[in-house]
């Protein structure tokens, strides 16, 4: 597997400039985690200016935040900030631009599609940062370090996930005498009793993150794997795919409708405010919307734990949300000063992101959380950490996942067996686009 | 073979080249302050900043996107190696690749007939003299002028699976049933209403520059010709036939060339509509192209993705601008 290259070591030998490099790593080292457990800025980072790319995030009030609290850190330490909103699907063409160009931002947000393994080489590291942050909260949770690390370093720093519960009708359920979802096969059963009466459920079979997403924490829960735990080979082709597959279908001939296949990451969040989902399975960002637009199902709206797989497996698969600082900026102590005063702040985030964002470190999840703690319907939102996985499960995200991620081979592999392809054949192509696309990242 | 030890050698030569430089440069000197080589000098100034304009924006990105497609470069290593044809290898080697070839022309094609159509359409009924004409000229270029990401999600919204006002209009009309009933389109999600869909988004887009176009050439048509044809007993198709069209030929083949480049190189719409879903039904060779070599990373099979429009373009280019040099003569 290409990403990355193991180096082989070399014998070590001690010189004078080794030895002086060496030093002085250690001595900016240690200043650095003096200044970031001080919480002070160094004076050098006084009249610099640092850019940040950030996206445009679902709950508009974050944003507003965030861009208050950068300026305040900013002014705070005498640096100039400058924070650049752009949709999420636009991170990527504006980061190829900016590496191409050598210039642009010096600190860059990634969100769902994490390209770290890409860049990690115009990357700086940021373990320092990461292990005081651990280290001062109670370490990060296990899912966290397979987003940025790439030979034993840390080469982005993750800062919120987005999660994905299920998101129920209580009223519904109740009327009808159906037990809540909290596994798949009464999530299914749900879904048929409830589309004869007007009320299916629904998840994307289109291309879009939302996809990509809900299938894959089916498919987990399953038992199935999308690669070894090394990331470096494929796992996808197994007794516990055609198993999820078969349920796939069942789910959508049963209890969904075709309108799946045309949807965005929004459509599931209008389809439960008008009233017509009995269930669905998206961010709490669908319930925030309902809240807003239809009171009446809100109130009905309840969230439940990630369902069991036939084997009592629960593996929830989360948008995860990452900074990076480019080895290219020149102010980057300022951005790495930053970062650590973020990552400080996350709880803030959370409250400002209304539950949305979720914290990566575990002394965070300490409850009562803030928001989703003191809410009934959204307390089961802090059990989720120990269940949370990202692409690649069990591997991490790798450059051949964010590939299979990127051209939405696991989404379209459901949709072709759920149009009619026969089963085998839908594996036969889906298997064999993971085989291949594996295949172009060796090196 | 002997050689003559007086004529050769590295002096005599010299010496040779310098009796006869001498007048050349003379000659050349001479002819450089003519009044032919300063307007020919004046001719190539003129022209540097065009052909500056194609080698800098044009022919450097070109050959950059061979470079690329021929290497293995991702979008975060720069340091790339050459890996042939490998790249353009692994492209046919997926049938997604081949959905989108087929969509692309397929897409290309189907467009340009409708924008054909409705453009000279729109072009004749603008050509009549009506009240606020102007106004209504100025008007039909709107959709050509939007941000394509802003019109493009108007459209998102009017085929929207539940909220879709052309399924309201439809249903209210009798001609669908209800939402949630079995005739109800799901407009982005079926793949032939999906492709039919982007299609349509692209004419809506682009008609009004075919009109426009048309509209150019049919007014450059001298009304002394049109009338004669008129007296010589001509029904409109035939005036449109044997007269209009062979005079504005190099207009039409002008617009048709522009209209091809871009639609077989729009990205804007199936991205924005579909991102090339269901099941890679509405793929075009951009949206691939894009989702490989910039979000996916592969930088190199991207390039070649990309560059697969390259030998569907050339031959009509080549085909068209023939045409119209002919028809200069």
């Amino acid at each position: 597997m290409t990403d990355p290259k193991r180096v082989p070591s070399t014998r070590s030998t001690l010189n004078r400039r080794k030895f002086l490099a060496a030093a002085g790593a250690g001595v900016a080292g240690s200043s650095l985690l003096t200044m970031l457990d001080a919480r002070q800025a160094p004076a050098q980072i006084k009249g610099t200016t640092l850019r940040i790319l950030q996206w445009s995030h679902f709950i508009p009030a974050y944003d507003a935040w965030y861009d208050k609290f950068a300026k305040e850190w900013g002014d705070k330490n005498g640096v100039k900030v400058r924070v650049d909103h752009i949709p999420h699907l636009e991170i990527p063409a504006r980061m190829a631009a900016e590496f191409a160009a050598g210039a642009g931002h010096d600190i860059i947000y990634n969100g769902s599609s994490i390209l770290t393994r890409l860049y990690y080489k115009n990357l700086i590291d940021l373990t320092d940062v990461a292990d005081a942050a651990g280290k001062k909260y109670g370490g990060w949770i296990p899912a966290a370090k397979s987003l940025v690390e790439v030979e034993g370093r840390w080469y982005g720093l993750p800062i919120f996930y987005i999660l994905a519960p299920m998101l129920y009708r209580k009223d519904l359920f109740d009327a009808n005498n159906l037990k809540y979802p909290d596994t798949w096969e009464l999530a299914r059963v749900a879904a048929r009793t409830m589309k004869a009466k007007g009320n299916p459920t629904g998840i994307a079979l289109s291309q879009c993150n939302d996809a990509n997403l809900m299938w894959r924490s089916a498919f987990f829960s399953f038992g199935g794997t999308e690669a070894d735990p090394s990331g470096d080979h494929p796992t996808i082709d197994s007794k516990e795919l055609r198993e999820f597959l078969k349920f796939a279908k069942a789910l959508f001939d049963e209890g969904m409708t075709p309108e799946v296949f045309s949807w965005d990451d929004a459509s599931d969040n209008r389809y439960l405010a008008s009233g017509i989902a009995c269930w669905i399975h998206d961010a709490i960002s669908a319930y925030r919307t309902t809240e807003d637009t239809n009171p009446p199902v809100f109130q009905n709206t309840v969230l439940g734990l990630e369902p069991q797989g036939p084997a009592g497996k629960r593996v929830s698969v989360a948008a995860p949300n990452v900074w990076m600082v480019w080895k290219f900026s020149k102010n980057q102590q300022a951005a790495k000063e930053f970062l650590a005063y973020l990552i400080d702040n996350d709880l803030e985030g959370m409250v400002q992101s209304r539950g949305y964002n979720m914290p990566y470190l575990n002394d965070r999840y300490k409850k009562p959380m803030p928001v989703i703690g003191s809410d009934p319907k959204l307390q089961i939102l802090q059990d989720f950490p120990k269940i949370v996985a990202f692409y690649g499960y069990p591997g991490p995200s790798t450059t051949p996942i964010q590939e299979i991620v990127n051209t939405f081979v696991f989404p379209d592999m459901i949709t072709k067996f759920c149009r009619g392809m026969a089963l085998e054949d839908a594996i036969k192509w889906g298997a064999g686009e993971y085989r291949r696309i594996y295949a172009k990242h060796k090196v | 073979m002997t050689v003559r030890s007086s004529t050769s050698g590295p002096d005599a030569a010299g010496a040779r080249a310098a009796v006869v430089s001498a007048p050349v440069a003379g000659r050349a000197r001479g002819w450089l302050h003519t009044q032919t080589s300063r307007r020919l000098a004046f001719g190539y100034l003129l022209l540097a900043p065009a052909v500056c304009y194609v080698v800098l924006l044009v022919g450097a990105p070109f050959l950059f996107s061979l470079y690329l497609a021929l290497s293995d470069a991702t979008v975060g290593d720069p340091a790339a190696s050459f890996v042939g044809l490998e790249n353009f290898r692994a492209a046919l080697e997926t049938d997604v690749f081949y959905t989108a070839l087929r969509n692309s022309i397929m897409f290309t094609v189907v467009a340009a007939v409708f924008k054909g159509f409705l453009g000279s359409t729109l072009a004749f009924l603008l050509l009549q003299p009506f009240r606020g004409r102007k106004f209504v000229r100025g008007l039909v270029v709107i959709p050509f002028t939007l941000p394509i990401s802003i019109s493009v999600l108007g459209w998102k919204w009017m085929y929207d699976s539940q909220f879709s006002v052309i399924n309201w209009f439809l249903s209210k009309v009798g001609l669908i049933g209800t939402y949630g009933s079995a005739d109800w389109p799901v407009w982005l999600g079926q793949p032939h209403l999906a492709i039919a869909a982007c299609i349509a988004v692209n004419v809506w887009r682009n008609f009004p520059f075919s009109a426009i176009v048309l509209l150019a050439g049919f007014t450059s048509v001298p009304t002394e010709i049109l009338d004669a044809a008129r007296v010589d007993g001509t029904n409109f198709f035939q005036r449109f036939r044997h007269v209009v069209a062979p005079m504005i030929a190099p207009i039409l083949l002008i617009g048709l060339l522009f209209d091809t480049v871009f639609t077989l190189s729009d990205l804007g719409v199936v991205y924005l509509l579909t991102q090339g879903g269901p099941a890679n039904s509405t793929k075009i060779l951009p949206v691939l192209a894009y989702q490989v070599g910039i979000q996916a990373g592969a930088l190199g099979r991207g390039a070649a993705i990309a560059l697969f429009l390259f030998p569907l373009l050339l031959p009509l280019m080549i085909l068209l601008l023939r045409n119209l040099k002919r028809r200069e003569y």
